[in-house]
């Protein structure tokens, strides 16, 4: 099993830039911190109609009523309602792909958060973006893994997505058959899928789905502090 | 149900239904999606039925009422299935949230 750096095409310079936007790093080390509640601002705000920040903190009134009055989590709220406004008021194309970043962003800094990766050593673990995974005797797919983390022994490939509607078959069984590749090289290689969604939306997804996906850990917006676990 | 009238979690709950049911109508336009549109709906109002049978008699909380009204008429706007889709999934969870439960 060896990891590669995916080839630089058109799709990955476009999306190079996309990821380069500083709107991205912003909106990733907020959510990074972030509690449930405010990741679900975040969502509805980045994909909604309006861009008025009255009428969001209106319908976030535990986020921003009376009762959470002036501190750090109410900085953050506001925060993250600032930079999910920012992604909305791009044009509908540009604010999919700007959405798409965030979540790979957000799981690349929460994945360096896990001991032995936030201070590697010779040994240590390395997250990367954009990489394939090669195998002896299999055809190289041809679209990268979000996320990497390439350590002996500990390896995993991360897919992101925006919604539980990304969730398809292609995903599912590019990220299963990573694993069992990796199996028959006697590696060992976790598959997991980071949703930007809730996991109840995921569940009604999956259960559409028979490719498979029994092995491949379901990241959901209730449960994205356990990448950095 | 108007929104002034919410004073419990189940007002808020049923306050909320009727623009729920325009959104999930609006995405069932994606033929391809049909199918996962209506389970997403009906998975998600079986959660929302769930807290009004335990939470419903409870006060909705400040800023509730307002929340609803302002959420229906965020989704009242939306006119593409595509992004009706998304928020399928979205407004039950901003509703919980908003009465004080996790999705």
């Amino acid at each position: 099993m060896r990891f590669q750096d995916a080839a630089p095409d058109a799709r990955a310079v476009v999306y190079a830039g996309i990821q380069a936007d500083p709107l991205v790093a912003r909106a990733a080390t907020l959510l990074a911190d972030a509690s449930l509640e405010q990741r679900i601002l975040a969502r509805a705000a980045m994909n909604g109609m309006s861009t008025d920040p009255v009428v969001w903190r209106s319908m976030f009134p535990r986020l921003f009523g009376p009762s959470n009055g002036a501190g750090p989590e109410r900085d953050r709220s506001e925060a993250i309602l600032e930079v999910a406004l920012a992604v909305a008021e791009r044009g509908e194309q540009v604010r999919s792909q700007v959405r798409g970043a965030i979540v790979e962003s957000l799981t690349e800094l929460l994945v360096r958060r896990r001991s032995g990766i936030a201070a590697p050593g010779p040994s240590g673990a390395t997250v990367r973006r954009e990489r394939r995974i090669l195998f002896d005797g299999v055809r190289a797919e041809i679209h990268p893994y979000d996320v990497t983390v390439e350590a002996p022994g500990a390896s995993e490939a991360i897919d992101c997505k925006w919604g539980a509607r990304g969730i398809n078959a292609d995903v599912l069984h590019q990220l299963d058959d990573a694993r069992t590749h990796a199996a028959d090289e006697d590696e060992s290689l976790a598959a997991s899928l980071v949703v930007f969604d809730a996991r109840r939306s995921c569940d009604v997804r999956l259960a559409r789905q028979t490719a498979p996906h029994e092995r491949t850990r379901i990241v959901s917006l209730e449960t994205l502090d356990e990448l950095a676990r | 149900m108007e929104t002034q009238s919410i004073v419990s979690v189940a007002d808020a709950i049923t306050a909320a239904s009727a623009a729920y049911d325009a959104l999930a109508e609006l995405a069932e336009d994606v033929e391809d999606e049909w199918s996962y549109v209506t389970d997403l709906a009906d998975a998600w109002r079986e959660r929302l039925a769930e807290v009004a049978d335990a939470r419903g008699h409870e006060p909705a909380g400040d800023g509730v009422a307002e929340a609803v009204a302002i959420l229906s008429a965020e989704v009242g706007a939306i006119d593409d299935p595509h992004r009706a889709i998304d928020w399928l999934s979205t407004f039950p969870q901003v509703l919980l949230v908003a009465v004080g439960e996790n999705p």
